[in-house]
């Protein structure tokens, strides 16, 4: 019978597994190293090792970086951009703006897109949606000849003013598609129907490129699946914090460009809840990137301004998550003017640290820990085992060059990668207004245990959570989540003007797009649920508050009453005298998808019977080896007190509690660490974290 | 950093916690500010706010604010309190536009709101952002030709808006009534001192968490800070003096000749000393600087080579200028200075550029595109529309070259990085102008070993109009956009009329006032960067990867770079470095090229009149500059930017 609840989220190192038995209510989790080639290799072999019977899964649930890899990594089929004569060069000159308004020397990304592959047709509509140029079909013909010369493997396509009128969009892919049907074509119109030529030809873009590599990587894992007894669907992790099937993915590419990286800030809010904290950090630090996500007063930052590399916005709404290009494949390297330095480039999976012994010859913040003893040479249950000669041979340059030691260029390393692990929390906390001592650190990945005592000491944040399985979190985060797809449009009108009916009609439209969404994901219609909002300002402003509005709206007069309400809320004052307009329309649909409940432990079993051994570890702190305590996480009782320096291990991860640092195992079995922020810690912060005592 | 931390009265946390509130607390005023203003000229982003200690001093400025801004909002503060002194009470909010008293030019509406903590005045908020209309002759408030202010716009000297939480109706309708839609300018002075409110709030909730005591030693310590983390840095640099100049077009009264700039820069020990002496007098259009805006460009300019320095007082305690009183870059009331920022301020920014690539080879940067906007005013006779509408835009264009990269393509001028292009779109649904292109120029990158950045080009046609006008503000048509260290100049700006038509008009980089009727089109280019570094030792392939983008032509591949290039099929990105050829074209340009500098100019135009040249060659090979309206030699505009190509480029070449 089907009874499981299955989450697999593919990372660029390692495919992680999560699953939750409906019955027994019991927790099981696998992880195998990720397979970049064929991500659906990787996911089969994680369930294969996890002994699960496909035909008992009622729920599969998936995350993956693959999107965002493939972006930053720029690992993109051969894709063309076809745009209104003229424009092609809208997605290069962008808003003309940068980040680093200061310095000269740091450039914007270039586009997906380079300009030679970038196309234009002779078609133009005005403002209005009035076509002044028809597409002339020869044309785009020829083109279609060419692309195919080109060996095109993905088209996007974004028209002028197809916001209001996609007449000519559609005109065209039907040519192309005719010409050209095994190719992925994408059209501004249909994805995000929004003004502003920019951002939606950068979105239509990065749907493009995303598009054929992750869909057919989803068609081939339900068929994988299939073979193997899951009757169901594949619930893919989007960025807007919910999940949506195959069938819409394929339509919705760029919605996964940081599908992972939303489950996982979604299980920190998830686990910092449970323990009791409504302002949380996610810190989510895997093999390639660290995710940082931020939690205040039990809400997740949202935002419509997003993207993965800057100046190449994605219009969807999505979770506002920071990443850097560091984690415990980062490698570290000498740069040109003598110094250390540590990512963003990676070691991955493959070729993966030096001491993976899989031909890498690079150190990395793995062969780091490796080598000061933090990370045992046997990970995995001892399915993996870690090469220490091979970590100690990458780090011979680094020694030479600076007349280190092997503990010494290890220490400095990891340093480098503290240092600008916290500058991105400090980016996202203080410079944000937000006082870190007010938060909680949720730390997980394979590698967030490993720096998460270190990070929280230096930004003085008192509590860090350790989750019970922080190497599958973000698996975890994929259960927690419902079905959902935001549908936006632009409409403008004077509200005083605007016709009801032909408002409802729009609305309407929306939702029945969002309806056969969810259809397709066979949501049973008392499980929908349909939230319009109305995107409205005062007449003459730029930018847009969103407001609820009921279905059918019956009188304009409650949004105008609750518009200026939302004005006087957000910014302070409001003007009831003034002219109002709705600048766009915003259907969220969600199709609601019950979720697990946790089991709660008891006491029991002693932290002795936890204790594996003793392992030397090098503490810079305590300058050099001190004899260090290994604990068994899955043996560690609920309540225990644990005095640092300690480690903790267990299946996909591990703890460090560097020394003067105290953690208690809460009821849920995270662990938490108390920070020794300076000064002597007698222990009383860790106490009050203990219900009763049992040591 | 850690040099400049000590001294510090503060706890590290709470310093940093306190450094960075600050920075949060001015960022989150812009967002306000962008969230709910009406003019799309600060709604693109030229606008900048500041919180000012109770001496009118900036402890923080806004990581967005545009680099035009920097250096002048303590200015303005100081004129606040000079005028009003011990008549500031709670409640109270000013205003001020006044380019004769710190401001930049009248477009640029500056609120500053006091605050107080328990009856003592604690602090000044400011923000300042450009209004779409100020008044005038010109819609848009620039008039390029006029030689005082009278003409171009409302001036605001230090005024109370509000007096003790009261709004002063009567005063500001005083104001508005004096601009173009004064509706929206009253809608952008509302969400200005709005945002200044929150701003307050914002302070004051710091003070209640920290104490005023903590709040007000962390005022001085951030600019104690910037000033101890900056002259740690010029401790490390070589103490001596450099100098250059730069040019401005023309002065129209004057004729052929363009005005000099001249900037010298001294470093002695941990001090910075700019010296303008030498600068031409103030001339007889609108492009001259005040004196506050003046002191930005070289504020701007130097804050470009310390990217990581926060910006505040402590930062302009290290800098002293001489800007000599009635030249271009310090016009005395009431000559005209709303063109400050197409004239003086792009030349005094990247004169910096240049003499900082001496001092910091590693952080070099050639000469960046001049900014330059459009605008055209008049009725919008669209169906439903029946209005008066302003069509003003701004070019995106090439960043210089650097010293191991080429320069960015197609960027918001360095004016203000921040500035952000508007989206045609937008600009349709507004306006009967139609955009026909909006795309990359080929071949206007400066060429040089690392090539200066891509302009652009743009193109309109007016639909439904009546009784419009258009003006153009910018510069650098023959002062064109230089290369260094042997790197090329990039392209001439100027603007036309109805291109490629019989009635085809060449209108030139700085007019206005020019009657348009429905059916009318104009194109507009944008200078790319200039280059870095002697062209001819450009890797070929870097070359041959610009020709199959688009971004050099295989003509000037041969000319600028002496790199030939053959096509085989480039509808498949096929072509095929000629390298025998190339070696030998290279010797040849390497032969002639200084030669060429030396040709006598009336031959070299004849040789453009009959097409053997075109017009890049005539500046980047001989170095001849025209009026592309008469297409006649302008003798002193050539000697001058002979001078300059000698000094900047050829003097590199072996």
């Amino acid at each position: 019978m089907s009874k499981l609840r299955v989450a697999v989220d593919v990372g660029g190192t390692f495919t992680d597994v999560f699953v939750f038995d409906e019955i027994s209510k019991k927790i099981y989790v696998e992880k195998t190293s990720s397979t970049p080639a064929n991500p659906e290799i990787g996911v089969i072999e994680g369930l294969e090792k996890a002994n699960i019977p496909c035909e008992e899964i009622m729920v599969f649930s998936h995350g993956t970086t693959a999107g965002t890899n493939a972006l930053i990594e720029r690992k993109l089929p051969n894709t063309a951009l076809i745009t209104t004569k003229g424009f092609r060069d809208a997605i290069e000159i962008r808003r003309g703006t940068k980040l680093d308004l200061w310095d000269a020397y740091k450039d914007v990304a270039e586009p997906y897109i380079k300009r030679r592959d970038r196309f234009e047709v002779t078609e133009r509509t005005d403002y209005s949606g009035h076509i002044l140029v028809g597409v002339n079909e020869q044309e785009v013909k020829e083109l279609a000849h060419k692309l195919k010369r080109r060996g095109v493997e993905a088209i996007a396509i974004c028209f002028l003013n197809a916001y209001i009128n996609g007449e000519n969009e559609r005109i065209t892919r039907n040519i192309l598609k005719a010409y050209l049907p095994d190719v992925f074509i994408t059209i501004s119109s249909d994805i995000l129907p929004e003004i502003f030529e920019h951002e939606r030809m950068s979105t239509t873009m990065i749907n493009a490129v995303l598009g054929p590599k992750i869909s057919n990587y989803i068609k081939t894992l339900e068929n994988k699946l299939e073979a193997k007894g899951y009757k169901g669907e594949i619930l893919v992790m989007h960025s807007g914090g919910g999940v949506m099937t195959s069938e819409n993915v394929q339509r919705y590419a760029g919605r996964l460009a940081s599908s992972g990286i939303a489950a996982g800030a979604i299980a920190s809010k998830y686990i910092a809840n449970l323990c009791g904290f409504k302002n949380a950090i996610g810190l989510d630090m895997g093999g390639t990137s660290t995710d940082i996500s931020l939690v205040y007063d039990g809400k997740l930052k949202m935002t419509k301004d997003w993207y993965i590399e800057y100046g190449y916005p994605i219009g969807f709404p999505s979770i506002e998550i920071l990443t850097i290009g560091a984690g415990g494949g980062s490698l570290a390297w000498i740069d040109a003017g003598g110094s250390l330095r540590n990512g963003p480039e990676s070691a991955g999976s493959d070729p993966g640290p030096a001491s993976y012994d899989k031909g890498g010859t690079q150190p990395t913040n793995t062969d780091a820990n490796l080598i000061l003893g933090r990370l045992s040479p046997s990970l995995l249950d001892g399915q993996m085992q870690l090469k220490k000669e091979h970590a100690l041979q990458s780090l011979q340059p680094i020694c030479e060059t600076f007349g280190y030691t092997h503990f010494e260029a290890a220490d400095a390393i990891l340093k480098v990668a503290n240092a600008n692990m916290s500058d991105a929390l400090r980016l996202i906390s203080v410079r944000k207004g937000y006082d870190p001592r007010d938060f909680v650190l949720v730390a997980f990945g394979g590698a967030g245990g490993l720096h998460s005592a270190y990070l929280a000491k230096e930004l003085h944040i008192p509590h860090v959570i350790i989750p019970a399985y922080p190497g599958v979190a973000a698996a975890f985060g994929c259960l927690l989540v419902d079905y959902r797809h935001d549908l936006t449009q632009t409409y403008v009108a004077d509200i005083k003007d605007v016709d009801k009916d032909d408002l409802n009609k729009a609305f309407a439209k929306l939702e029945e797009k969002a309806i056969k969404l969810l259809e397709k994901e066979k949501v049973s219609p008392q499980n929908m649920q349909l939230i319009r909002y109305l995107e409205m300002r005062y007449a003459g402003q730029w930018r847009s508050l969103a407001i609820i509005v009921n279905r059918p709206i019956v009188s304009l007069n409650s949004a105008l009453d609750k518009f200026h309400q939302e004005h006087e809320r957000a910014f302070a004052f409001s003007n009831p005298d003034q002219k109002v307009e709705i600048y766009g329309l915003r259907v969220e649909a969600i199709g609601t998808v019950p979720k697990p409940e946790l089991a709660r432990e008891k006491p029991s079993g002693s932290l002795q019977a936890a204790l594996k051994g003793y392992r030397e570890v090098y503490f810079a702190e305590k300058d050099g080896l001190v004899r260090t305590p290994i604990y068994n996480r899955p043996c560690l009782p609920v309540d225990s007190l644990i005095h640092g320096p300690a480690i903790v291990e267990q299946l996909d991860s591990t703890v460090i509690i560097p020394p003067e640092f105290t953690a208690t195992v809460d009821e849920y079995k995270n662990i938490i660490i108390h920070v020794n922020i300076g000064g002597a810690d007698d222990g009383s912060n860790a106490k009050q974290f203990i219900r009763s005592s049992n040591i | 950093m850690m040099e400049a931390m000590q001294n510090n009265s503060l706890d590290p946390v709470t310093f940093e916690v306190l450094k960075n509130s600050f920075i949060n607390l001015v960022d989150q005023m812009s967002e306000q500010i962008l969230r709910t203003c009406y003019s799309f000229v600060i709604y693109n982003r030229d606008f900048s706010s500041a919180l000012c200690d109770a001496n009118g001093n900036i402890v923080m400025q806004g990581t967005q604010d545009i680099a035009v801004h920097v250096g002048t909002l303590h200015l303005t503060a100081k004129a606040i309190i000079k005028d009003f002194q011990e008549d500031i009470h709670p409640g109270d909010v000013f205003l001020i536009n006044d380019p004769y008293r710190g401001g930049t030019h009248f477009s640029d509406v500056r609120v500053i709101r006091p605050v107080f903590y328990q009856q003592t005045l604690i602090a000044f908020i400011q923000s300042n952002g450009h209004w779409a209309d100020v008044g005038g002759s010109m819609p848009g408030s620039f008039d390029v030709s006029s030689k005082d202010h009278y003409g171009e716009g409302v001036r605001i000297p230090p005024v109370r808006i509000w007096s003790k939480g009261r709004y002063l109706k009567d005063v500001a309708n005083l104001i508005v009534s004096n601009m173009r839609v004064p509706e929206e300018r009253l809608g952008d002075l509302r969400s200005q001192v709005e945002a200044t409110k929150v701003a307050e709030t914002e302070l004051l909730r710091l003070v209640d968490k920290y104490t005023i005591d903590t709040v007000l030693v962390a005022f001085s310590e951030v600019q104690n800070y910037v000033e101890r983390l900056t002259r740690e840095k010029l401790k490390e640099l070589p103490n001596g003096t450099w100098e250059t100049v730069d040019y401005i077009d023309m002065d129209p009264d004057l004729g052929d000749g363009m005005i000099p700039i001249k900037v010298k820069l001294s470093i002695k020990e941990d001090n910075i000393f700019y010296n303008l002496e030498g600068t031409h007098p103030a001339i007889g259009c609108f492009l001259n600087a005040s004196y506050g805006s003046s002191l930005s460009g070289l504020y701007a300019g130097t804050k470009t080579f310390f990217p990581d320095i926060p910006l505040n007082s402590g930062f302009y305690r290290v800098i002293e200028a001489n800007l000599p009183e009635g030249s271009v870059v310090n016009a005395r009331w009431p000559v005209a200075v709303s063109g400050f920022c197409s004239g003086p301020y792009e030349k005094i920014i990247n004169a910096c550029f240049e003499l900082w690539s001496h001092i910091m080879p590693e952080k070099a940067l050639a000469c960046s595109f001049n900014l330059e906007y459009l605008l055209i005013g008049g009725w919008d006779a669209r169906e439903g529309y029946n209005r008066f509408f302003m069509w003003y835009d701004w070019m995106a264009g090439g960043h210089g070259g650097r010293i191991s990269k080429d320069g960015a393509n197609a960027m918001s001028p360095v004016f203000g990085a921040g500035l952000s292009v508007q989206p045609c779109e937008g600009q349709e649904r507004l306006t009967p102008v139609v955009t026909s292109y909006h795309e990359i120029m080929i071949d206007s990158g400066g060429p040089g070993e690392y090539r200066g950045g891509c302009g652009a080009k743009k193109g309109g046609t007016l639909t439904a109009i009546q009784d419009a006008v258009m003006s153009v503000c910018c510069d650098r048509s023959r002062s064109v956009t230089w290369g260094l260290f042997g790197g090329l100049p990039s392209n001439p700006h100027g603007n036309w009329l109805n291109p490629e038509t019989e009635t085809e008009e060449f209108l030139g980089a700085f007019f206005s006032n020019v009657a348009l009727k429905e059916g009318d089109s104009f194109t507009r280019p944008s200078a790319g960067g200039g280059g870095l570094g002697d062209p001819l030792k450009r890797n070929p392939q870097h070359v041959l990867e610009d020709v199959i983008d688009g971004y050099v032509s295989v003509q000037r591949a041969i000319k600028d770079y002496g790199v030939v290039i053959k096509a085989i099929d480039p509808d498949i990105d096929q072509y095929e470095i000629l390298h025998e050829e190339t070696t030998q074209m290279r010797t040849y340009i390497r032969c002639n090229r200084k030669n060429w500098l030396t040709e006598n100019p009336q031959i070299v135009v004849k040789k453009y009149k009959n097409g053997e040249i075109d017009k890049l060659d005539l500046i980047r090979r001989y170095g001849v500059i025209i009026d592309f309206s008469t297409d006649t030699v302008l003798e002193k505009s050539t000697q001058q930017f002979r001078n300059m190509l000698n000094n900047r480029s050829a003097a590199y070449w072996e």
